[in-house]
């Protein structure tokens, strides 16, 4: 796996955990009732590990990852990422250190319809005064680490799930980021396409040394993880 | 990182035109009625005053102006608004990938702003056409100005570009700093 040197300011690994959350809750209300979607839960993750969250539909995995990732507060609890207390800095400063540090995969891929490939994965540091040239190179030779030279200018309307999902992997890896988080990524795909796509996010942990935490229901996915995290009722279960 | 936002917008509306049509349609049909009304406001006060009635009719023309105008401002708004609910889930992966919010204001204020230009001068031309074939034909009594139809062009390609930017500014806004998680959960 070899790539141009990355279009953003590279980030030292950290020493501690890159993950680590504290006696994490999260309440929603519905109606009048209390929600627990997270109850009092702790985890770590190290560099170049490849979690798994593991769990049934409403057991908290899609929380716990919006909540480490920052798309959500938790209700109580905080949460370390490299080293930083994200309850302690704004939704800018949050959205920063999404910027340079994490990467999302979503189940739905949920790329851009009117923008190419090579775009998609170009779109976090579209707005940046990133060298254009340099930025195509990137986002190129990450399309070609997914398997994908050969898809750079399609819409992802003429790409299919895998294909999709796989720039949707290339599109969270354009700002470097030291973690990866993936929300059901082989969800939509067949079984053969969906162990492409986990093969490539461990080769990532393992080649790249990125970090991926990742919900899934499907026990081939977990298999290939160097950890999994077993939620239910919105509680770590067992590891 | 506004010319970023910038670039990025017109890269935008230059593929998704044909999403742009409908709403360019709308406003074409406001642009129309205004350049039309303008055109034909000089005769008809004209023969207004012969009929010892011009300030009556200069009112009723200012009125019928001013009132195409607002459905022009109404529909630049609902073009507006049908963009963002498109562009929702856009907007919540950009706000996961941690995009700023300034440049990203921009980028969707040029969608609505270009379709208001283009939709608005596309309804003017095509009235400036009409009025001069309607007085060709001899079907507007009244006369066609040049300089009333100059004026409304004007009027209506001015006031449509900047009614699309201010309807679209607060909506734009609020939906580029809405959660992530919202946005991308929208369906």
């Amino acid at each position: 796996m070899t790539v141009t040197e990355p279009a953003s300011e590279s980030v030292a690994p950290p020493a501690g955990p890159v993950v680590k959350v504290t006696d994490a809750w999260k309440l929603h209300k519905l109606g009048d009732e209390i929600v627990r979607a997270l109850v009092n839960v702790n985890l770590e993750v190290r560099t170049g590990e490849f979690v798994c969250l593991m769990g049934p539909s409403g057991s908290g995995k899609s929380t716990l990852l919006n909540i480490i990732g920052g798309l959500d507060r938790p209700t109580k609890g905080t949460v370390e990422i490299t080293g930083r207390d994200t309850s302690k800095i704004t939704e800018s400063q949050f959205a920063a250190l999404r910027h340079d540090t994490i990467g999302f995969i979503f189940q739905s891929y949920n790329l851009i319809p009117f923008l190419s490939a090579v775009e998609n994965v170009e779109l976090p540091l579209m707005f940046e005064p990133y060298d254009r040239k340099a930025l195509r190179q990137r986002a190129t030779d990450l399309l070609n680490l997914v398997g994908l030279s050969h898809r750079l200018d399609h819409q992802p309307a003429k790409m299919s799930g895998g294909e999709q999902q796989r720039t949707a992997i290339a599109r969270s890896l354009i700002s470097n980021p030291t973690l990866i988080l993936a929300d059901e990524p082989t969800a939509n795909l067949d079984h053969r396409t969906g162990e492409v796509v986990v093969q490539t996010l461990r080769d990532l942990c393992s080649e790249l040394g990125v970090t991926v935490v990742a919900s899934t229901h499907d026990p081939a996915v977990a298999e290939q993880a160097s950890r999994v995290v077993r939620m239910k009722d919105g509680q770590i279960q067992a590891e | 990182m506004l010319k970023y936002g910038l670039a990025y917008g017109l890269l935008s509306s230059q593929r998704r035109a044909r999403e742009m049509l409908l709403p360019a349609i709308t406003i074409a049909t406001g642009a129309f009625l205004v350049v039309i009304v303008f055109a034909m406001s000089a005769g008809i006060k004209k023969q207004a005053a012969g009929l010892g009635h011009a300030d009556e009719i200069g009112h009723a023309i200012v009125l019928i102006a001013v009132t195409v105008l607002l459905v022009g401002v109404v529909e630049a708004a609902v073009a507006t608004t049908r963009t963002i609910a498109h562009r929702t889930r856009e907007l919540g992966v950009l706000g996961a990938t941690g995009v700023r919010s300034r440049p990203v204001l921009v980028a969707l204020l040029v969608e609505p702003v270009v379709t208001a230009f283009f939709g608005a001068l596309g309804g003017a031309v095509v009235a400036a056409v009409a009025g001069v074939v309607l007085s060709a034909v001899g079907a507007a009594k009244s006369g066609v100005s040049a300089s009333g139809t100059t004026t409304g062009i004007v009027i209506a390609v001015a006031v449509s570009v900047v009614a699309a930017a201010v309807t679209s500014v607060v909506p734009i806004w609020r939906a580029v700093n809405r959660p992530p998680i919202k946005s991308l959960s929208a369906s």
